[in-house]
């Protein structure tokens, strides 16, 4: 009997509100790969790792997209992974209690990591 | 061979995806899909035309069965067999 290997894919989300288009699209782009049975990790680094502060990720809309608190939600829901950069909250003083509680603060290690295992990996 | 005919068939789950930005109908469908039995049929009911491209893929990908679309009035009738 053959097992059926789970495929992955990792988002890069560099962007935050000041480009609420790139901000939401690696969101778009995962939770299409979720609805597809693919494991997906979203990536946040530079200013994109505000897409995980509460307060902030609720005020961003993208025109002909859904807006960002929604796809992030769905995101979580549909059991998608937020890595956030640790030096990227820090260089920001964004404290870990004022992520969403699905993001996981990560160094690079973690995210080299999650790289080397997957399938696909986009860049926003 | 007869023609399958979409019009007659009956649902054993509708999810309307009307309204719903990309990729909403795929997570729609994948939802949906959870609610009907192995062998049975579910419709989505979708007015993003990209969602005429992305079901059968959708489907492909997660192994069910599409079976065809049907045009209404400003929306289209999607079908899918679970197969799993």
């Amino acid at each position: 009997m053959s097992e059926e290997k789970t495929e992955k894919m990792v988002v890069f989300a560099t962007h935050g509100g000041e480009d609420p288009e790139r901000a939401s699209l690696p969101f778009v782009m995962g939770n299409a790969a979720l609805a597809m049975d693919v494991e997906v990790t979203v990536v946040l680094q530079g200013t994109g790792v505000s897409l995980a502060k509460q307060g902030c990720y609720e005020h961003v809309f993208a025109s002909g997209l859904d807006p960002l608190k929604k796809l992030v939600d769905t995101f979580v829901e549909f059991g998608g992974r937020i890595f956030v950069c640790i030096p990227c909250i820090q260089e920001r003083k964004i404290s870990e209690d004022m992520l969403v509680p699905s993001a996981e603060p990560v160094k690079a290690g973690r995210v080299v990591e999650a790289v080397l295992e997957a399938d696909a990996v986009l860049n926003y | 061979m007869s023609e399958l005919n979409l019009t007659e068939i009956t649902p054993q789950n509708t999810v309307d995806a009307r309204g719903s930005a990309c990729p909403g109908p795929l997570l729609e469908a994948k939802k949906g899909i959870g609610k009907v039995p192995v062998g049975g049929t579910l419709e989505i009911i979708s007015n993003d035309p990209g969602t005429k491209n992305d079901i059968p893929v959708w489907a492909k990908k997660v192994g069910h069965e599409f079976l065809g679309v049907l045009a209404e009035d400003g929306y289209d009738r999607l079908f899918v067999v679970r197969k799993k």
